[in-house]
């Protein structure tokens, strides 16, 4: 019965410990935040603070063995597209295309917007 | 004492009863058919009909967390809504008569998901406020325009503080305030996620296709979201 109880314990701590992961099982971060910024007062920092939620949700979903969630690696390549940094841009929606396929006929376009000079 | 509770059960009870409710599968029988439940999402600009200018922004920055937990791949909103903007779209309103076959076509999405904001006002009372939201989602196939999922809510949100500071003045400032603009992610968030309950899970759910038995769907609730959208 002891035995029971502690396993019920360390239970409640794993999961509570976990409790940033959403019902979905993602990891989402400051992500709706940093978003609402974004788009209120678009700007070099609004800019970069959502870059960082966005880096914070990759890794921590690499982390904790998770799906990076739907249009995490999307957003962080048309952040960096906008500033110029093509390859690193191309590379992150690789990464979306990757984890999901259905993303394909978007993504494509945005690659193509870079190629062409950049869907800004 | 004991007759009223059971008056008020009674009551209850007949209230429930006139509610009806249907299963997911009943609802959405589409979400279950292999051929017609989509994976994909696109997010179109809302539909504004509040007086609230604040609203649409509020809605879109948290749309994406309750359907992607939900199982669907949510075409990122941030860069989607950019793309609209450069096509002079800024206003929902402007692509209702637009066959949902477009986005099919433009960015691959399997559905269309078409938002519209009812209601969202603020109410101050002396010692409290409160925020009354009003939403209708409609998820179209982008194969044939049929519904695939509908559904309307309304709620209403205590925004208040639990405590007062026995200064009135104070308070009615002080609630004023609490109200400011991050507060409303919450509420926001709220709406979405009662709406989303009764949505089928999608692919990336682990309990998708499992789901079908829940009864939490208000009919009522389905059909409204279709009228309101019109």
């Amino acid at each position: 019965m002891n035995k029971n109880l502690f396993v019920i314990l360390v239970l409640t701590l794993v999961v509570a410990s976990c409790s940033s992961v959403s019902p979905g099982g993602y990891y989402w971060g400051n992500y709706s935040y940093t978003y609402h910024d974004l788009v209120k007062n678009p700007s070099t920092d609004s800019r970069a603070k959502h870059q960082e939620t966005l880096r914070n949700i990759i890794s921590e979903s690499n982390e904790l063995n998770l799906r990076v969630p739907p249009g995490i690696h999307a957003e962080l390549g048309n952040l960096l597209a906008f500033d110029q940094q093509n390859e690193a841009a191309i590379a992150e929606f690789n990464k979306e295309m990757n984890v999901y396929p259905e993303s394909k006929v978007f993504i494509e376009r945005l690659l193509s917007g870079i190629t062409q000079g950049g869907e800004k | 004492m004991k007759y009223k509770s059971i008056a008020l059960l009674t009551l209850m009870l007949i209230i429930a009863g006139c509610a009806e409710i249907e299963t997911k599968m009943q609802a959405y029988p589409k979400m279950y058919s292999p051929s017609e439940k989509p994976v994909s999402m696109l997010v179109v600009p809302v539909v504004n009909k509040s007086t609230a200018a604040d609203a649409p922004d509020l809605i879109n920055s948290t749309l994406t967390v309750p359907f992607a937990d939900n199982g669907y791949y949510v075409m990122p909103i941030s860069i989607v809504s950019d793309i609209f903007k450069r096509e002079g779209i800024t206003e929902g309103s402007q692509i209702l008569g637009l066959p949902a076959g477009v986005f099919k076509k433009n960015f691959g999405a399997d559905s269309v998901l078409y938002i519209t904001i009812n209601a969202w006002d603020t109410n101050y009372v002396v010692l409290a406020a409160n925020v009354t939201v009003g939403m209708s989602y409609v998820l179209v196939s982008t194969e044939d325009n049929s519904v695939l999922w509908s559904y309307d809510q309304q709620i209403v949100v205590d925004t208040s503080q639990g405590q007062s500071s026995g200064l009135i003045l104070l308070d009615i400032i002080s609630t004023a305030i609490t109200t400011a603009i991050t507060d409303y992610i919450p509420i926001a968030r709220q709406v979405n996620a009662t709406a989303v309950a009764t949505m089928p899970y999608g692919k990336y759910h682990p309990m998708v296709g499992q789901d079908g038995d829940m009864e939490v769907v208000l009919k009522s609730s389905r059909e409204k979201a279709l009228e309101q959208s019109n």
